[in-house]
């Protein structure tokens, strides 16, 4: 039996939507810091509308972020009313976008409009697109756009992005290459940001309470436009792929690199092979003076930003790491990181008959080297001047973050699975976060699935990390139990056994359930939560550190 | 709070307005066209995304999400079967960004899926299919016409992908 549901069209018109709400009655809770909010109740909302009839659609989200969220309060995304339109146009030949929109030029390095809702990001532009296609395996597109600032006004703004993009598949335009199994592409990106230039930028540096310096930057020495370009490159060959990308930034000195007027640039490597059964993948990046923004005095998380110096680490749902993954350093750092997949075969001896998955993991980033200009040691700043030099390949003295991690994952029946994890994480605080230490951590994980019949299953989670520094050592337990597919309920806590004060000892427990009919997903929880990544029927989001009963509704239509 | 009621009210009577049966132009909305990737890097529309009149799968996920692996590693256990069985065939797009999407492709072979795995880096697809969270899976019928969506994953939802598409073909 086929149900009729979904989306239906009227000859060629279509209109589709989402939405989704996610709120929270607060509880103040001093022990784990959760405090007295002035106003309790607290929600996110936003409606999406589609409009679309073959080559022309159309598009309005309406967000209502009046009372938001204790954590989107924190970065500001308040407000309410149309942040996101846009119409648009496209055939085989050519595409127009005017409004609202969001693009990637290569790997991001010189220009990455995007949204992460969960995390309140949102860098679209405002503005126009083309992308043409003038022959088949060339593409250019040409941007020009003001990004958005949460939900602060348009009007009045001084600053505006422009940039143009091209990419060549030579496999695409010649069919001989194609046809012998290779692809090739290069392409290049220019970007270019333009904000009216100050009178002058005044900075006062304290050595200590008594002695600060002030300094002084005049106006015609404060660049209106900054320009970025990168060129790249991808090479595949049957299982093996090869991607390259270099970008460089002109003279841009702002808040994030202390008004200096060394040149930025970013490498950003990846190579992977892989076959039936085995995978393996390794990338390097670095970043050096690549903070890219709209407005040079913007240095929060990544408002305004233009470019996005991917974290190329590997990202990790466990809850007991959700303090300590890695955040990428677009200023300074220099890193590379190792995947290895690989299945011990089904029906095999040690594989068993469903087979055994292994996942291998290395990533070590340091900051970059750098060894202050002559100028900049006689002012005891890097301010307005050329700053450092750095060796390119040399790593800095600082480690930021480094991770070996090994993961198995096997099927021992059709009703049980298993899940194992260890990890060891060092973790530069300092840098990372702003408080003095280095935590070094030894992660264990399980996740023993147990599937009782096709309707019901039962899921147990147990993580541990074990270390002296920070908060010191967490373990943390779950179980799930749902009935397929509509049902989920779940009980877990997090517990802060080790930490260094006694009375920091602390729980964090929660139960949550969830229901969920084909698009549509209601779901509730109670409890206290830590700063991290939550998942709970199948679904992963970002939390805030909080104590209260929360309501989350999604839906698609 | 006025404006959400407001907003509450729209989208409901927008839910029913595109569940009812208006004259009879009316038919099931097929996949959005949008330009993606190929896993080998080629350009690929989401419209050509068909199988011969067969049925499709068309799965959203990403290699940071675990319960997309959970589903996706549920039907690889029984894909070759549901392959014989109906002949469909499953897309699978993964929405990882540039940070992680170079490994999307050790990520599907070194588990041995036999998917065909597309990469959607800027969520063009996902946005255009008014996707909020992964999983996200929907079933195309012969036509290209969306049947089925359904968000999450619990295990031994697989079984009720597997009898939308067995009904579909008989």
């Amino acid at each position: 039996m086929v149900p009729l549901f979904g989306q239906h069209q009227f000859g060629n018109s279509r209109i589709s939507g989402d939405f989704g709400f996610n709120g929270m009655y607060y509880i103040p809770d001093s022990l784990i810091g959760a405090e007295k909010v002035d106003s309790k109740v607290r929600a996110n909302a936003f409606l999406n509308l589609l409009y679309s009839n073959g080559g022309f659609s159309a598009g309005v989200r309406y967000e209502y972020y009046q009372f938001p969220l204790l954590d989107f309060e924190k970065i500001d995304y308040k407000g309410q009313g149309i942040k996101y339109f846009f119409a648009d146009y496209k055939n085989d030949f050519i595409q127009v976008t005017a409004g609202n929109f969001y693009e990637q030029f290569g790997n991001g390095l010189t220009l990455r409009a995007y949204e992460d809702r969960q995390l309140g990001v949102d860098n679209s532009l405002l503005g126009a697109r083309v992308k043409v296609t003038p022959y088949r395996g060339i593409y250019l597109k040409g941007v020009w756009g003001m990004e958005r600032l949460n939900f602060e006004s348009y009007l009045g703004r001084r600053d505006y992005v422009r940039g143009v993009d091209g990419e060549i598949m030579l496999g695409e335009l010649v069919p001989k290459i194609q046809d012998a199994g290779f692809t090739a592409n290069i392409g290049a990106s220019f970007v270019s940001k333009f904000e009216k230039s100050e009178e002058s930028i005044n900075y006062i540096l304290y050595d200590s309470l008594e002695n600060a310096t002030m300094f002084r930057i005049p106006s015609d020495k404060i660049p209106s436009n900054v320009a970025t370009w990168a060129t790249r490159l991808s090479f595949g060959y049957k299982g093996f792929r090869l991607d390259g990308e270099f970008a460089q930034k002109m003279q841009d000195p702002n808040v994030t690199n202390e008004f200096l007027y060394r040149k930025g640039n970013s490498l950003f490597l990846s190579a992977t092979y892989s076959m039936k059964g085995f995978g393996v993948a390794a990338s390097f990046i670095r970043a050096d003076n690549m903070d890219f923004r709209c407005q040079r005095w913007e240095s929060t998380n990544n408002l305004l930003s233009i470019n996005n110096i991917p974290a190329i680490n590997r990202q990790y749902t466990y809850q007991v790491l959700a303090n300590y993954s890695y955040a990428s350093q677009p200023n300074s750092q220099i890193g590379a990181q190792l995947q290895v997949n690989y299945q011990i075969p089904k029906k095999s001896k040690i594989g068993g008959k469903y087979g055994t998955d292994l996942t291998f993991n290395f990533s070590r980033f340091h900051n970059i080297q750098q060894t202050p200009v002559a100028e900049a040691v006689r002012y005891g700043s890097m301010m307005g001047t050329d700053g450092y030099t750095s060796g390119f390949f040399t790593f800095g003295p600082e480690l930021l973050y480094q991770d070996i991690g090994l993961e198995i994952s096997r099927r021992f029946t059709k009703q049980w699975k298993l899940i194992l994890a260890y990890n060891y994480i060092t973790y530069n605080l300092e840098l990372l976060q702003g408080h003095p230490g280095i935590l070094k951590g030894h992660f264990v994980g399980a996740d023993l699935q147990w599937k009782i019949n096709n309707k019901h299953s039962l899921r147990l989670e147990a993580q541990h990390l074990y270390a002296k520094e920070d908060k010191g050592s967490w373990i943390y337990g779950m179980l799930e139990y749902a009935i397929s597919p509509r049902w989920f309920i779940s009980v877990g806590d997090q517990y802060n056994y080790g930490n260094p004060d006694p009375h920091k000892r602390l729980h964090y427990y929660n139960v949550a359930g969830a229901f969920v009919w084909n698009t549509t997903r209601i779901a509730l929880n109670f409890g206290k939560t830590m700063e991290g990544i939550l998942c709970i029927g199948g679904v992963c989001r970002a939390v805030p550190a909080s104590y209260g009963a929360g309501l989350s509704i999604t839906t698609s239509f | 709070m006025k404006k959400l009621i407001v907003m509450a009210i729209a989208v409901l009577s927008f839910a029913t307005l595109s569940a009812q049966e208006i004259g009879k132009d009316q038919h099931l909305a097929k996949l959005p066209a949008v330009d993606i990737q190929t896993i080998d890097g080629k350009m690929f529309n989401t419209a050509d995304i068909q199988n011969d009149g067969k049925p499709v799968i068309v799965s959203l996920w990403a290699t940071w999400c675990k319960p997309c692996i959970a589903e996706l590693m549920a039907i690889a256990d029984e894909y070759e079967d549901w392959v014989e069985e109906t002949g469909v065939k499953l897309y699978a797009v993964s929405i990882d960004d540039a940070k992680t999407s170079a490994r999307v492709a050790p990520f599907v072979n070194g588990r041995g899926w036999e998917y065909t795995v597309l990469l959607d880096v800027n969520s063009d697809f996902k946005r255009a299919m008014n996707v909020n969270d992964v999983p996200f899976m929907c079933i195309l019928n012969g036509k290209g016409e969306i049947v089925w969506q359904h968000t999450s994953y619990a295990p031994g939802s697989e079984n009720e992908v597997y009898e939308i598409i067995k009904g579909l073909v008989k």
